[in-house]
């Protein structure tokens, strides 16, 4: 196995690190963290799979698409803790409750 | 003249436009009214345009920056594409036309400008031949669905739309590693290329898994609905309208999409699945909204089912078979029609009441007798009674079943349709009545109640239009492929 | 060289285990401020890592936003946090305690087959595949720069680009239609960030300025300058900044949408005269995307400062 398939099974493998946080951890700000450590995942396996070219260089589409997503993604994060800093001001709590209100 | 019309860039404008009236929205807050609905006039203009220029040249397809697949990105339409443009037009028309009445100046500066960008977002992403470009398109409705969503301020709204923020980035990366594995098996991102390459490999369904599941999350279909409700039905009244007749839709399209072209060739058990789950989806979500005491509860719940309806059509259209096909964009149209009606009628009778408990609804058809006449037209139509969109839809749909003998989506169909009539019913039966606690109503601004009439009318009146939309269905090459497995 | 190989695949298999170590660290500490500190090393690594991929433009870009600017994100909201509910912690911990062993195992084992799933993908991939680094040659002297991220973000794949810039915007709207205003702290009575921003400040707008130019030839661009310049931006607001009212409406509105205005008119122009999206003459291509890009730094740099303002600015002086 050769360095770059390394690098991309540890990029799925913090996919899967971040989808089990997100899944598992309630307070919001651990799964805005979990979103990013998927995220991040995500950007590594697609890069390290561009390094599989014949050339001398690695494929740079990867690389133009990963900046966007990290751009996409520090938007994101930055909506999504201002949304729980006002969550908590309105409700007191951080975390997103699953008792049923609906039938109230 | 004509041919200045014919050849002018119109799916290029139908991106532009709305994002330039975004921002100048967001420069000169004073005048968004009239920015909003001046760009929202023009984009209705140039869907106008644009399906003119389809139905004379066939397809429109546009090599942005001249590169084209699969060093570029192409922007594609054809009549598939030109029919949600449309259905995005004439829904967006309608509530941009009740907003003008609906937010006081404060909240319309907050709301014009991102209304503006998410319709950019929305053209730009039925337009797209490009499943990364899809992935940006999909970040830009989903945030300002968001946005949006948190627009009325208040506990409810923020939990609602926190809920639907991480459904929508968490549906987004499962949507963006989908796209990761395609790319590196075929080396590029364009639709029709990947049509051509791609094998059945594992990477291959891992992405069809991955792609459809983060799709699946954004359309909430069943079991993955469990974000809509809350976030749909603790938005204001328009926001409600704009994200269940559009934004749900729009991920939806992506899926029918990629369906058609890419994986449709690969999937054995994976449409049964689907369907199941539309069956599934079609069940509970009647039954909820039919336990609800909220009316905005009620058409939240609502739309889980008829999110179901549409994915009835992944088992059929295994035979590959095009009214299948038709069924479900007229599903989408009606639906978006009368489901965008509904909430802002939902917004007429909170405006009125102060409230929306169906059990205090208080003889409202005297008072609000347009409110309520929108509400009980969009009724027949999510019901599938003729004569309207949504049973042209769900006819064409159950003859389908019925032909290749599913007898079980025959079965879900006809309970759905009765669950629909009876929470339809319900809250007609409590307009008539009257409520034990009086209140003083508030009148409602004209413009509020005749904007919600004419999308009921609108989800009505496309029941009439069958040929002349199966006319713009027909256009392009997907149709041709959907059309030789007849 | 062997010997060098050796040391290299050393190297790559600490730094996976340490980049694991480090997310799952953060997923499972029970300390939110540790958490956020660890994921701010994780972001640092992470840097490390796509030097080693030979991707130094994404390596720019992590350790500016994923590592500083997140991080900071997350500092100053676990911050607010805490100054708006102090006993929440207490709670969500008490929380945590209560769930059963079932919620817990079951998420494993479903990481467990996911990871498995994945990896027989991954591992059944071609050995060898070009991707699009073929296409990217042979189009790289009609691009206008030199530097491929430059060309595929700017000019191959610019639409996105553009698109992108809207994702950006549309945040900050989200995010001022929710937060209301926010004052400017006052002047931090801290004199080491004061004399720590003079020096700074000037640093970090040189650097941008250097990474923005040197982006059409080597590593840098519009993103990466954008936030050098985005992190100037925060050390201002943190030492208390102080701006005019008058400032703070019509002019920074206007940079905020400066990007993606210069971007949308261009494409407009081009549409024009080209008859295409974003089709720039090959001869002019060059200063049009330098354009594109000066703009985008400038938008980038502010909306990322504002964003970690965490709402409408106010002038602390009120008129």
């Amino acid at each position: 196995m050769n360095s770059p398939m390394i690098y991309a099974l540890l990029g799925i493998t913090l996919f899967s690190v971040g989808l089990y946080g997100l899944i598992v951890r309630e307070h919001l700000l651990r799964k805005i963290l979990a979103l990013n450590i998927m995220g991040s995942g995500i950007f590594l396996m697609l890069v390290a799979l561009g390094k599989r070219s014949a050339g001398e260089l690695p494929d740079p589409v990867p690389h133009a698409m990963v900046i966007t997503g990290i751009v996409v993604a520090v938007s994101a994060t930055a909506l999504a803790l201002t949304l729980m800093l006002k969550l908590v001001e309105a409700s007191g709590s951080a975390v997103l409750h699953d008792a049923p209100k609906d039938r109230s | 003249m004509g041919d200045l019309l014919t050849d002018a860039h119109w799916g290029v404008l139908l991106i532009l436009l709305p994002l330039f009236g975004g921002l100048c929205s967001f420069l000169w807050p004073s005048a968004v009214k009239f920015i909003g609905l001046a760009t929202v006039s023009a984009v209705a203009l140039s869907v106008v345009g644009l399906g003119d220029q389809l139905l004379a040249t066939g397809v429109y397809h546009h090599a942005v920056g001249g590169w084209g697949a699969p060093l570029g990105i192409d922007l594609y339409a054809d009549g598939l594409s030109l029919f949600m443009l449309m259905v995005t037009a004439l829904v967006g028309l309608g509530v941009s036309i009740y907003a003008l009445d609906y937010f006081d100046q404060d909240e319309a500066r907050r709301f014009w400008p991102l209304w503006l960008l998410l319709l950019g977002g929305l053209n730009a992403l039925f337009l797209s031949a490009d499943i990364f470009n899809l992935y940006v398109t999909l970040e830009i409705v989903g945030l300002a669905g968001v946005g949006l969503a948190s627009l009325s301020g208040g506990g409810a709204a923020l939990d609602g739309a926190m809920r639907y923020l991480m459904a929508t980035l968490l549906g987004s990366l499962c949507y963006l590693l989908g796209v990761a594995l395609l790319y590196h098996s075929a080396g590029t991102v364009d639709i029709p290329l990947l049509a051509e390459r791609l094998e059945s490999t594992p990477p291959v369904w891992a992405a069809l898994g991955l792609i459809c599941a983060g799709l699946a999350l954004k359309t909430a279909l069943f079991p993955l609905h469990f974000w809509l409700p809350k976030a749909h039905a603790s938005a204001s009244a328009p926001v409600s309208a704009l994200l269940s007749a559009l934004v749900v839709k729009a991920s939806f399209y992506i899926f029918l999409r990629l369906w058609l072209e890419i994986f449709s060739v690969r999937t054995e058990g994976v449409d049964d699945l689907l369907g199941a789950l539309g069956m599934a989806a079609i069940i509970w979500g009647s039954l909820q909204a039919l336990q609800q005491t909220r009316l905005k509860l009620m058409i939240a719940y609502s739309t889980v089912s008829q999110v179901g309806y549409l994915f009835l059509v992944f088992p059929l259209a295994a035979i590959g078979t095009f009214s299948a096909w038709s069924a479900v964009a007229y599903l989408v149209l009606s639906h978006a029609l009368a489901k965008s009606a509904m909430f802002l009628v939902a917004g007429n009778l909170m405006h009125f009441g102060g409230h929306d408990r169906i059990a205090d609804l208080d003889r409202a058809v005297q008072r609000l007798p347009i409110t309520v006449g929108a509400f009980a037209l969009a009724g027949v139509s999510i019901m599938g009674l003729p004569p309207s969109g949504g049973f042209i839809g769900k006819w064409l749909l159950l003859n389908e079943a019925l032909n290749q003998g599913r007898w079980d989506l025959v079965f879900v169909m006809m309970i759905g349709g009765v669950l629909a009539a009876a929470y339809i019913f319900k809250v007609l039966g409590f307009a008539f009545t009257q409520a034990p606690v009086t209140h003083e109503p508030k009148g409602v601004p004209a413009v509020m109640e005749w904007s919600a009439l004419l999308l009921a009318v609108a989800a009505i009146v496309v029941g009439f239009l069958a040929s002349p939309l199966m006319l713009i269905l027909g256009i392009g090459e997907t149709v041709e492929l959907m059309g030789a497995g007849q | 060289m062997e010997a060098l190989d050796f040391a290299l695949g050393l190297f790559d298999i600490l730094l996976v285990f340490l980049v694991l170590s480090l997310a799952w660290l953060v997923m499972s500490s029970e300390d939110l401020f540790r958490a956020i500190v660890l994921f701010v090393a994780f972001g640092l690594l992470m840097a490390l890592v796509w030097v080693r991929l030979e991707a130094p433009d994404i390596a720019l870009a992590e350790a500016a936003i994923g590592a500083g600017l997140t991080g900071a994100l997350m500092m100053a909201a676990l911050d607010r946090l805490s100054s708006v509910k102090p006993i929440q912690k207490v709670a969500a911990s008490a929380q945590r305690k209560q769930l059963s062993l079932s919620s817990k195992v079951l998420p494993l084992i479903a990481l467990v087959l996911i990871v498995l799933g994945l990896g027989y993908a991954l591992l059944s991939l071609p050995e060898i595949a070009d991707g699009l680094t073929p296409n990217v040659k042979e189009n790289m002297a009609q691009s206008g720069v030199k530097n491929p991220v430059t060309a595929v973000l700017l000019n191959f794949r610019g639409y996105d680009t553009l698109l992108e810039m809207v994702v950006l915007l549309l945040a900050l709207l989200s995010v001022w239609s929710l937060g209301g205003e926010r004052k400017l702290s006052p002047r931090s009575t801290n004199p080491i960030l004061g004399s720590l921003c003079r020096v700074l400040v000037p640093v970090l707008i040189l650097v941008s300025c250097y990474l923005l130019w040197v982006g059409a030839d080597a590593p840098g661009g519009a993103f990466q300058a954008g936030s050098v310049l985005g992190a100037a931006g925060v050390l201002l607001l943190l030492s208390g900044w102080h701006v005019e009212q008058k400032y703070l409406l019509w002019p920074l509105r206007f940079i905020l949408i400066l990007g993606s205005g210069v971007f949308i008119i261009m494409a407009a122009v081009l549409l024009l005269i080209q008859g295409g999206l974003l089709t720039y003459p090959v001869a002019q291509a060059g200063w049009m995307i330098l354009l594109l890009e000066s703009a985008a730094t400038l938008s980038i740099g502010a909306t990322l400062a504002a964003l970690f303002l965490g709402g409408v600015p106010k002038s602390r002086v009120d008129q």
